[in-house]
């Protein structure tokens, strides 16, 4: 026990490493990293999952067919891909940003997912009464169908943060020093420590993790779970489209006449 | 290519050339292997985990309870790091330095680590399963005289899993996904073959394409079966009204 004592007080290695005088590691990393893919990955990930519920098959498919192969794709994959090939075509990127776009990449493919089941269980009508009461496309957009998608999306979101979490770890194995690595490290320094620098490893995942699941818990119960597998992937609605780009390339070409 | 700037001479050759089409032939053997024994082996201690977790008695409920909320909560790689690396250095009689010298303990530690992540979210998916069975058709099973085994066997599990089947298979899909983490602890599986020919010949795009392309496709075809199981398995209840008529 005395062995994990030791080691609690390295705690300022785990969580930030050497930070303000050298670069940013353990813990922190970790949460960085999942901050920044999941923020990128929600942008793409309503991109692609409105598209998916696009009528037009020109947008549906090439969004069913990014969502489906990356779905089906190891996430070391992905992250191989980047690491090995962005090189290839003359890209020079850090390790840091290599992970954070492969991680985008991942998370905007299984975001896209929750974003559409949301957009679908809003009921048909709301967009037809918001249209009725005079609102514009997008203004019905704004007020009413996106806050009471977000609404049913955000207990899945949390979920899913927590499983990105737990898979920013898979970064270890092309060499970001994660929480993971630093583990590794310590327990390779010290092999008479072994079991205690995995036991910190593994409780710094568990607290933020734990963190995690409990408000994820506690939203399923206030919002209700959404259960986006179950949505049948055929389903595309007319009204949800955001961009009625057709429309308004007909509209410029009439006002230029 | 030219607007891609692609450094990059394609060469089909290199996977089908020796050394490494024997990598690569291996390494697709023992994706199978890992991913198929996982799957059952999870699916076993998951169910076991949920019956624990659903059931009302404190020193099989408490537990099971411990056990899922430690796990879930720790990455999945952090526990093929641990039974590579941590587990044999605490087995007693030298079993642990025969573990390390034996070639092979890499895969099983693969397998080890792999099944004790997956049980978890399979016990999570029965668990939710098992609740959703309704409490009339326990009580239907009481009566006609079956003990609490039988009904577990015989009504509870049949229903809970028809019920749970098509999150199980995307729970299972994502497993054999992860069985490419197993390159962490050097089981020389497929995405392992890859780097390996990567970091040998610096050609790695062939390979890492044929990979992927693996993957996604086994990924698919396990999909369809999942789709094709689970309309094998739908009871059709016209049917049995219209029998009973």
């Amino acid at each position: 026990m005395e062995f994990l004592f030791e080691q609690l007080k390295n705690w300022k290695f785990y969580l930030i490493g050497a930070y303000p005088s050298g670069p940013l590691t353990g813990l922190t990393l970790n949460i960085v990293l999942a901050i920044l893919s999941i923020t990128i990955g929600l942008f793409f990930g309503i991109i692609f999952g409105l598209g998916r519920t696009s009528c037009r098959r020109y947008i549906r498919y090439p969004c069913s067919l990014y969502i489906d192969v990356i779905r089906s794709t190891p996430l070391l994959m992905i992250i191989f891909w980047f690491y090995f090939f962005l090189p290839v075509i003359g890209a020079r990127l850090s390790l840091f940003w290599c992970a954070v776009i492969s991680l985008s990449v991942y998370a905007a493919a299984y975001q896209a997912e929750i974003v559409r089941a949301g957009f679908l269980a809003v009921p048909m009508g709301q967009m037809e009464a918001a249209l009725s009461t005079g609102m514009s496309r997008l203004q019905a957009l704004k007020y009413v169908i996106l806050p009471q998608a977000f609404k049913m999306m955000l207990p899945s979101f949390v979920s899913f943060f927590n499983s990105l979490f737990k898979s920013t770890s898979t970064v270890y194995i092309i060499g970001i020093v994660d929480l993971t690595r630093t583990g590794v490290i310590i327990s390779q320094l010290k092999p008479n420590r072994i079991l205690a620098a995995y036991v910190c490893m593994a409780l710094g995942f568990w607290i933020v993790c734990y963190a995690l699941s409990y408000a994820a818990q506690i939203l399923e119960k206030k919002l209700g779970i959404l259960d986006y597998e179950s949505y049948k992937p055929e389903i595309c609605r007319q009204d949800l489209v955001l961009i009625p780009l057709p429309k308004t390339v007909k509209r410029l070409l009439v006002s230029q006449k | 290519m030219k607007i891609l700037n692609l450094r990059y001479e394609f060469d089909w050759g290199i996977p089908f050339r020796e050394p490494y089409l024997g990598w690569l032939i291996t390494g697709v053997e023992l994706t199978l292997l890992i991913a198929a024994v996982t799957t059952v082996a999870s699916l076993l201690i998951g169910t076991a985990l949920a019956i624990m977790r659903t059931s009302r008695f404190r020193f099989l409920n408490i537990p099971g309870r411990l056990y899922a909320e430690i796990v879930r909560n720790i990455p999945g790689l952090f526990w093929l790091l641990f039974f590579y690396f941590v587990f044999p250095e605490f087995l007693p009689f030298g079993l642990g330095q025969k573990l390390h010298e034996y070639s092979k303990y890499s895969v099983i530690a693969g397998i080890l680590g792999l099944t004790i992540d997956n049980s978890v979210y399979v016990s999570d998916i029965v668990r939710t399963g098992l609740l959703g069975v309704p409490r009339g058709h326990i009580e239907a099973a009481v009566s006609t005289g079956l003990n609490r085994f039988q009904q577990i066997r015989h009504i509870i599990l049949p229903e809970a899993f028809r019920s749970i089947l098509p999150p199980l298979g995307t729970r299972m899909i994502h497993n054999f996904k992860n069985s490419s983490l197993c390159m962490a602890i050097t089981a020389p599986e497929l995405t392992w073959a890859t780097q390996q020919v990567e970091s040998i010949t610096f050609r790695g795009l062939e390979v890492t394409i044929l990979a992927t392309v693996f993957y996604i496709g086994l990924s698919l075809v396990m999909a369809s079966l999942i789709i094709r199981l689970e309309r094998h398995l739908k009871i059709d209840i016209t049917s049995i009204t219209r029998m009973r008529a």
